[in-house]
């Protein structure tokens, strides 16, 4: 053997040795908290979690408190959105959909077609947080008419919010908008809270009334700066002396001094988002967050029972105030439990 | 003792072990020809069904926005345009001014010293230039000089990916360089002229078609960069027109996104489709660039 | 080597003598302008490189090798990249495990048994322009044949995107590097090594064994560690492939691990930089600091065994 040969030789026993070394004593290492913290039992399996980048937090919080004592468990955790989300789940290739608006009809027929059954868990509360810039002085209460003006589907190509003035009139909303451009950010159509802002804003409906067609009517304004990325919107909103945007209450949250909280108002006075406002629904666009379980699969996978379990128990669902979103109230919480527990 | 014919023509088990042996590295060889086919065939197929089955308009409207069924490919094409533009722009004088130092102005003991720069730049990895571009391109450069340019932006991304390129085009640019034969350079200095002169009115010329390989070949890489645009670019899933200033979506960018969602989505059946599409497109885009820039670097290495 | 590039004493001599005593502002304007594109390249890496320590240190300081030794998680004080490194670890052992012997062996053929007819040059025309084919066009082809041949194999929740369809990709896509430089080392053998070789008797395989591979073996080196390298920092053909960019938790051995779902440390760099969470931040640029030191440790050990190993013949 020659030089160059056994120097290669030694390289690459010395690698392998170091990762088998490295690989072989990575058995349950999770560096906190060891083992004892809550769970009962020790489980083993596997279980993939898909869907709401809105929920994906808790999920992850959850899950990671949950492997501290079943450190046998294999879990993902992702987060493309709550309409990918029900795809995965419908196509059976995951064992919960986490949600921020509940399942649509054609997505509970789709999984109705494809066999798969499900309980709805109701886990959070969550509110969408309307935003623009802090030196944007002329807005800062808005309400559902004005919501429907400036996003709504009827607000193709309106370019200054003062653009939107004419429809809000029309609609009920206040109108009186500066002659500033309209700089939209916000999540796109693979979000949950994409679709929520449209419920909960009313805006369907609103685009029903006004005629326009039914494919449309579901849909904002399609000429907005889009992203999945929860970071770019904000960014977004930073970046701009007149914008606006939207993103759910935990990140608007951390967004911190570069963005400005709108208070909304639903028909009640402005309200403004904050943990209260929105545990008694008082503030317009709360909503609730779900996690979809596959049924069958609880049935074969002791590790998914365990792991639901152990997300509505106190311990885990402290993971929600963990991740800044607002707790169920006490008795939401108890409807949630039984229906889990009535599988 | 004088040996025969017979007795040089070695043992039977030597020769089928010879033939084994040729037949295993004949085999690694044509892998790379499977290869290759392997990525038009499994670009082609799915690139083909999403053509057949996406209505022409879907291609030429107004922003790409593949979960709306809207495929506008002026929009990502003219992302890449500009991207790559902005990274030429950053990384031709980097690239050819420091080839240019590196071949006729240092010194040894100067190349040894500065040469390393280049070759830890290109030892950079994309994902940490698109940190890069975030952390620091964005809000330091792009920010300050345009007062009202957001944090993503195809301007940021572009500055990035011309510093990632930098080190390609200056390492062919300066073998180019290198490989001008001195009797050439001796001419012209022994006619009087200055250093200056001669590096550009007869290295550079001499080396002219190396130079445009490196430039080439740098526009490929550019093309074909997806870290930095998904990080800094505004990776979004939808984007409309490609203003330098505005957050934008490139070819490679478009795929990322739609890689990171599910199989299907809701409404618009072939979104997935269209990853292999555009994925064909850029392929065809490099390939074309890439066999180019074989043309010129065949003219230059053929000519010394 | 030939060519002498004249020194600047003795051209500056000649030029002065030639042009009297007038001064060359344009000449030194010109290479200072040169000389300051080195000097911005070499900004920037300092910017860059300094920014990442200065906002990485600090986790350093205060957790130490835990760090490196956590899982993912979703709270900033206890994230690490232990998976990371743990996943990258592993498809490069994949990529040196496939890449290396097929594309050592298939230099050795180009170089060493083919003539030269018009299929070897149209093989080498094809693997040239493999290398320059974009990394994410080869996650394009982990995903349509690895992901979708390995989907039944590996079961529903994972359908393919495993170590092992990543480790293939990744392979594949170093394939062609590593065919190059080993061809190159291979052609600096001289041809006298082989002649000798031949002139006792042995065939073709004997003396490349013998001869020219031990010669050309710190080239070959070299250039595959270079690639490992350049291996390690891909981030886009992971994504395609499906690498996991949200929570990852798994106790799975290290031969199980490979029909998992699986995750790197540049897939890990990716997801952190885009989270809004400002503790994140310094996280990963502790992480790309993790990054930069195993690819300065991998150039390294290529540069020591370039320099051991080259001996004159």
């Amino acid at each position: 053997m020659t030089k160059g040969t056994r120097a290669g030789g030694i390289l690459a026993g010395t690698l392998a040795v170091a990762l088998l070394a490295g690989a072989c004593s990575d058995d349950g290492s999770t560096t906190s908290g060891g083992s004892g913290g809550g769970g009962t039992g020790v489980a083993s399996g596997e279980i993939v979690v898909s869907g709401s980048s809105t929920v994906e937090p808790i999920s992850a919080f959850v899950a990671e408190l949950f492997r501290e004592s079943n450190p046998d468990v294999t879990i993902t955790v992702e987060g493309p959105g709550t309409g990918d989300g029900f795809e995965l789940f419908c196509g059976g290739e995951t064992d919960i959909s986490d949600a921020s608006r509940p399942i649509e009809e054609e997505e509970a027929k789709a999984c109705k077609d494809a066999g798969i059954e499900y309980v709805e868990l109701e886990i959070a509360l969550d509110g969408i947080t309307v935003m623009t810039s802090p030196v944007n002085d002329a807005a800062t209460c808005l309400n559902l008419g004005d919501l429907y003006a400036l996003l709504g589907p009827e607000s193709e190509g309106f370019g200054t919010w003062s653009d939107a003035d004419a429809l809000a009139q029309e609609v009920g909303g206040t109108g009186g908008f500066p002659d500033a451009p309209l700089d939209v950010t916000g999540p796109g159509e693979e979000s949950g809270t994409y679709d929520a802002i449209i419920d909960l804003a009313g805006i369907e409906d609103t685009a029903l009334d006004q005629g326009v067609s039914e494919d449309a009517a579901g849909a904002l304004r399609p000429d907005y700066q889009s992203s999945p990325n929860d970071n770019v919107i904000i960014q977004g909103i930073e970046g701009s002396d007149s914008s606006l945007g939207w993103v759910g209450f935990a990140y608007a949250q951390n967004a911190g001094e570069g963005v400005k909280e709108l208070e909304i108002d639903g028909g009640d006075g402005c309200v403004a988002p904050t943990f209260d406002t929105i545990a008694d629904a008082s503030y317009p666009l709360s909503r609730s967050l779900y996690i979809y379980v596959n049924t069958a699969k609880v049935a074969e996978n002791a590790a998914l029972a365990a792991y639901v379990d152990y997300y509505l128990s106190d311990e885990g669902i402290s993971s929600v105030s963990e991740a800044g979103y607002v707790d169920l109230p006490a008795d939401r919480l108890e409807a949630a439990r039984s229906t889990w527990s009535g599988m | 003792m004088i040996a025969s014919p017979i007795d040089l023509s070695g043992s039977p088990a030597r020769h089928r072990r010879e033939r084994l042996v040729r037949g295993a590295f004949f085999g690694a060889a044509a892998l790379s020809v499977v290869v290759s086919a392997a990525i038009v065939a499994s670009l082609l197929g799915r690139a083909v069904t999403f053509a057949l089955d996406v209505e022409p308009g879907a291609l030429w409207t107004d922003g790409w926005s593949p979960r709306r069924g809207q495929y506008d490919l002026r929009t990502i094409m003219g992302g890449t345009l500009m991207v790559t533009a902005i990274s030429m722009v950053v990384a031709t004088p980097l690239g050819l001014g420091a080839a240019i130092y590196l071949s006729e102005y240092a010194g040894p003991r100067a190349r040894r010293r500065l040469k390393p720069i280049i070759e830890i730049l290109a030892g950079i990895p994309s994902v940490v230039m698109g940190f890069f571009a975030l952390a620091i391109v964005a809000p330091e450069l792009v920010q300050r000089l345009w007062d009202s340019a957001p944090l993503f932006t195809l301007m940021a991304a572009g500055i990035a990916v011309g510093i990632l390129v930098t080190p390609l085009v200056a390492s062919i640019a300066e073998d180019a360089m290198h490989a001008v034969p001195s009797a050439l350079r001796e001419a012209s200095v022994g006619l009087g002229a200055r250093r200056m002169t001669t590096t550009l009115r007869v290295v550079v010329p001499a080396a002219l078609s190396g130079i445009v390989a490196a430039l080439i070949i740098g526009v490929s890489r550019a093309v074909g960069e997806t870290m930095v645009v998904a990080m800094a670019a505004g990776g979004t899933g939808s984007a409309q027109g490609f203003l330098p200033l505005e957050p934008g979506q490139t070819m490679t960018g478009a795929m990322a996104s739609l890689a990171t969602g599910s199989d299907q989505v809701k409404g618009a059946e072939l979104t997935f489709e269209a990853i292999f599409f555009v994925g064909m497109l850029l392929f065809v885009l490099t390939f074309s660039l890439n066999v180019v820039s074989e043309r010129f670097v065949r003219r230059y290495r053929n000519r010394y | 080597m030939a060519t002498v590039v004249p020194t600047s004493s003795a051209t500056a001599a000649v030029e002065r003598a030639l042009r009297g005593r007038r001064g060359d502002w344009k000449g030194v304007a010109f290479q200072a302008a040169l000389l300051a594109t080195l000097v911005t390249a070499l900004l920037i890496l300092t910017v860059l490189i300094g920014d990442v320590i200065r906002t990485g240190l600090p986790v350093f300081r205060e957790r130490g090798v835990d760090f490196i030794r956590s899982d993912l998680s979703s709270f900033a004080v206890r994230a690490g990249v232990w998976q990371g490194i743990l996943g990258s670890a592993t498809l490069m052992i994949f990529v040196v495990a496939i890449a290396f012997p097929v594309g050592i062996g298939a230099a050795v053929y180009i170089e060493e048994y083919a003539r030269d007819t018009r299929l070897t040059r149209l093989i080498n025309a094809n693997i040239r322009n493999l290398a320059g084919v974009p990394s994410i066009v080869y996650g394009l082809l982990g995903l349509a044949i690895f992901v979708k041949a390995l989907g039944a194999v590996t079961g529903p929740d994972v359908e393919g995107r495993s170590l092992i369809s990543a480790g293939l990709t990744l392979a594949i896509m170093v394939l062609p590097i590593v065919i190059i430089t080993s061809a190159e080392a291979l052609r600096a053998v001289p041809q006298s090594i082989r002649e000798a070789g031949y002139g006792v008797g042995a065939t073709r395989w004997e003396v490349i064994r013998s001869h020219v591979l031990p010669y050309a073996a710190p080239g070959i080196l070299t250039g595959t560690v270079l690639s490992l390298a350049r291996a390690m920092g891909e981030t886009a053909p992971l994504i395609l492939v499906g690498a996991t960019t949200g929570f990852l938790g798994s106790n799975a051995g290290f031969f199980e691990s490979f029909s998992e779902r699986f995750t790197a440390l540049p897939i890990i760099i990716f997801r952190w930089a885009s989270l809004p969470d400002e503790r994140f931040r310094a996280l990963t640029a502790a992480a790309i600091m993790v990054l930069l030191a195993v690819l300065l440790l991998m150039n390294s050990v290529a540069i020591v065994l370039r320099n051991r190993y080259d001996r004159k013949w």
